[in-house]
């Protein structure tokens, strides 16, 4: 049995009929419609040449950390008391403290939104120079060169596959646009696009004036519908739970955003910016650990378990029911979308999709969770880690 | 030698198939091109592999193809066999970023290379014949290779046509070195290839694109014209294209001559944005064409997913293998219930069988299941080793399995459609790990 179309659907759909046409000025899309495809998507962080955010130096990775725990000294040691159980820790995170100094960014300077509309001491000031802004996720990676700009080898490679993977093309539409410079009531709609990004010639840079088809297939479950606002050029949406598609070297993957907003600057051709929220903890470590194995992690010195605690010793929002802790952490995504034009759904097959929609409820973790003793490790006492990891930052 | 070249059927293998435990139709043969073979040997078919070279006794054979890893070279060098009798004890280091020279699990029932791996030895005035050569191994023994490589059989098969030591779906680029079957070529007109996916054998184009029929196309005619054919693309046989088998020839309407393959007339479908794509049976009345499918259990369900369509069980979850290889210089396997089970306990309960039975549980046979076919069979399992155990052994539980492996389900993913333990594992699971059962991807890679 089908459901009836929400009351918020009706508008959207006249957004769908009216469809996109080019603009008739560039202020004022005709139709009053105009859609973007991402193109790029980063975790906005601080990350200044000289790493000025990052006082105590960079974060070393699990293979220091691995050396740190079992240096070659002659010791004669077993798979699973060593490389399994490493790679353990990584699969079955726990919050135990570790013997080894985990480097946050530091202020006073960060990039992101004020999510709370409160100005707490472990805010930031934006680039720009807007204060309160929310962006624990800077703590947690900002020192951590696998996702430090401009080329981070995470960052680099998570940046890329938005254009190449068909999997993660995310799609915001614009309805009831009267300009692009001011408009105090606009529908936005997010959505999975289903085909390529249009490149140049170069095939690594998005030009706008592409299509896309929306993809009612597979892809209800990212629908989303908003309210917004232009003022001065800048796009700015209400909160709503966002779950996204961001898969890297073609294994699916998804990750979730509490009451996500979006702040864009937008142009007929493009709109840059930042989509901000509250990142759930435990779906952002299952793409990183599905994603980025320990091999990966090693490029640019990561530690998966050593980033699971920082996320948790950093959560600021949703707190568990059951426990208090927070589950969710503050952040914000760099995103650079580009113009698209949509070739619309036929009304009932949208309609259609939305009975089919399911709200994913975000990962919960291992449902066995591991014994936080069981991670406890203690480090040769010769080795100069222990001093440091004594003198730890937290 | 035309006669040689014919077009042969393959036999049905294991025609009985249990009842309530397969679920598609009668299953249909794959021809070959025929090969001279050393006396005694023979081809088999096999469920997922297509037809496969086997000795004497029909037991499958498998070559271990030389292979470059993150540190070093494993497998084996043409005209060579690294496979031998010496029971590695440390961990060989090929895998970035951890050491080598670990101590490796469970050393005292850790087997050699050649104890799961028998070389496939030559009998003494043995003539090289076609593509079959004989190779000297270190202990002087006399070895068949076939292209230069070392033979060997697998302790795990049983029957003939079990491809249970190996497959051949495409493995990713840190897999283990892994053993293959060895096949014969196909028999197919030029244009046409065959791939290996967990659905069964796809017929592709020779550039890798999905081959599709109609369900509107009636006696081998096309009713795809017009504005039809814009989008499916009828699949054009040359002048030189002649019937044999199951492929046909129509004329259409256009002038054009048709590929028709078993009373289908063949075509590609042009919106399909990558090889490989099976985003045309997204299409009502558009099938894939599978030259051999892959019979699932009936109490399975199918399900959709954001990434494309996953096998199931009963109550929607995603089914997921496991897959595993160590890092020992012989590449041993450890995802089967007969061989260590320390690394997969480790990634599914951090070390604990408890645990691993909560997140990772099993799939449970129904009552009244038993085993379907060579591939997917119902086996007892002690749940505090995961080793086979006795039928009436205490607590073992009755479990679907994959190619003589165990499936699972994931604690993790709450209802029909998640797939959050897809590349699970080290390596995104091409090492160790867990891969939902994709029966249809969107994503490239993920499927083969």
């Amino acid at each position: 049995m089908k459901h009836p179309p929400p009351p918020r659907l009706l508008p959207m759909l006249g957004l769908l009929l009216a469809g996109f046409a080019h603009a008739d000025s560039p202020d004022r899309p005709t139709g009053g419609s105009i859609a973007y495809v991402l193109t790029n998507m980063s975790w906005a962080m601080q990350s200044t040449p000289g790493a000025a955010e990052c006082p105590k130096g960079l974060n070393e990775g699990t293979r220091e950390q691995f050396k740190q725990l079992f240096p070659d000294n002659g010791t004669k040691r077993s798979f699973e008391s060593t490389q399994l159980r490493r790679e353990i820790d990584g699969f079955h995170p726990t919050i135990a403290a570790e013997p080894f100094v985990y480097r946050e960014g530091e202020g006073p300077v960060a990039p992101g939104l004020d999510l709370d509309g409160i100005a707490g001491p472990e805010d930031f000031r934006s680039p720009d120079g807007h204060g309160g802004i929310d962006n624990q996720m800077h703590r947690v990676l900002g020192c951590t060169a696998n996702y430090r700009g401009p080329d981070g080898p995470i960052r680099f490679f998570e940046d890329e596959m938005v254009l190449r993977e068909n999997y993660n093309r995310v799609v915001v539409q614009l309805g009831g646009v009267d300009s692009l410079k001011d408009d105090d009531a606009v529908e936005v709609r997010i959505f999975r696009g289903r085909d390529k990004v249009l490149v140049d010639a170069g095939g690594l840079k998005a030009v706008p004036g592409g299509t896309q088809r929306v993809d009612l297939r597979r892809g209800a479950n990212y629908i989303r519908e908003m309210h917004g606002r232009i003022s001065g050029g800048v796009l700015r949406t209400e909160p709503v739970d966002l779950l996204y598609p961001w898969d890297v070297f073609y294994f699916p993957s998804d990750q979730y955003m509490y009451k996500a907003r979006l702040e864009l600057t937008l142009a007929p051709t493009a709109a840059t910016g930042l989509i901000g929220g509250y990142v759930d903890i435990e779906t952002w470590y299952l793409h990183m650990i599905r994603n980025w194995s320990t091999h990966y992690q090693s490029y640019g010195n990561s530690s998966a378990p050593s980033i699971y605690k920082a996320m948790r010793r950093l959560a600021d929002a949703e707190p568990d029911s059951q426990t208090g802790r927070n589950r969710a952490i503050s952040g914000a995504l760099a995103t650079v979308f580009t113009q698209v034009n949509i070739i619309e759904p036929d009304p009932a097959e949208y309609a259609e999709a939305l009975t089919r929609r399911r709200i994913a409820a975000p990962y919960r973790g291992m449902p066995a969770e591991r014994d936080p003793a069981e991670e406890q490790f203690e480090l040769p006492a010769s080795t100069p880690a222990v001093a440091a990891a004594n003198g730890g930052s937290r | 030698m035309r006669a040689l070249r014919r077009l042969v059927l393959v036999a049905i293998a294991g025609a009985a198939l249990a009842q309530g435990s397969v679920g598609l139709a009668a299953e249909r043969t794959e021809a070959w091109i025929p090969e001279p073979m050393p006396p005694g040997f023979r081809v088999e078919p096999s469920p997922m592999d297509g037809p496969v070279f086997a000795n004497a006794a029909g037991r499958t054979l498998y070559r271990w193809p030389f292979r470059v890893m993150r540190n070093g070279v494993t497998g084996d060098a043409r005209g060579e066999s690294a496979c031998t009798g010496v029971k590695y004890t440390e961990s060989a280091g090929l895998m970035s970023p951890y050491p080598g020279g670990l101590v490796l699990p469970e050393l005292d029932t850790r087997p050699a290379c050649t104890d799961v791996w028998p070389p496939e030895l030559a009998p003494a005035g043995a003539e090289p014949i076609g593509n079959w050569s004989v190779i000297t191994r270190k202990d002087g023994r006399q070895q068949w290779a076939y292209d230069g490589a070392a033979l060997y059989t697998s302790v795990l098969d049983r029957r003939p046509g079990d491809v249970l030591g190996g497959d051949k779906p495409e493995q990713g680029f840190d897999s283990p070195a892994v053993r293959e079957p060895i096949a014969p070529e196909p028999d197919l007109p030029p244009g046409f290839m065959v791939n290996t996916t967990l659905r069964g054998r796809i017929l592709l184009t020779e550039r890798g694109f999905t081959v599709y029929t109609s369900d509107a196309d009636r006696r081998g005619r096309s009713r795809c014209i017009g504005a039809c054919a814009q989008e499916w693309q009828p699949l054009a046989a040359p002048a030189s294209g002649r019937a044999r088998g199951d492929w046909h020839i129509v004329d259409r309407t256009d002038g054009e001559r048709q590929w028709v393959f078993r009373g289908r007339p063949l075509y590609r479908h042009l919106a399909d944005t990558h090889v490989r794509s099976l985003e045309g049976t997204d299409v009502p009345g558009w099938n894939a064409v599978y030259v051999r499918e892959v019979p699932q259990p009936r109490e399975f369900t199918v399900q959709q997913t954001p990434a494309g369509v996953v096998l199931a069980d009963a109550q929607g979850k995603t089914i997921y293998t496991y897959t595993c290889g160590d890092d020992a210089p012989d590449q041993l396997g450890c995802d089967h219930p007969s061989q260590t089970q320390a690394y997969r306990m480790g990634l599914c309960g951090g070390g604990s069988a408890e645990r691993c039975l909560k997140n990772f549980p099993y799939v449970l046979a129904a009552g009244s299941s038993r085993s379907g076919g060579p591939l997917w069979s119902v086996v007892s399992i002690d749940p505090r080793s995961g080793h086979f155990a006795g039928p009436d052994a205490p607590g073992v539980l009755r479990v679907w399995a994959f190619r003589d492996r165990p499936v699972y389900t994931f604690a993790g993913d709450p209802g029909p459609g998640d797939t959050n333990a897809e590349s699970l594992g080290e390596f995104q699971s091409e090492r160790t790990g867990y891969k939902a059962f994709w029966l249809h991807t969107d994503v490239a890679r993920v499927e083969f």
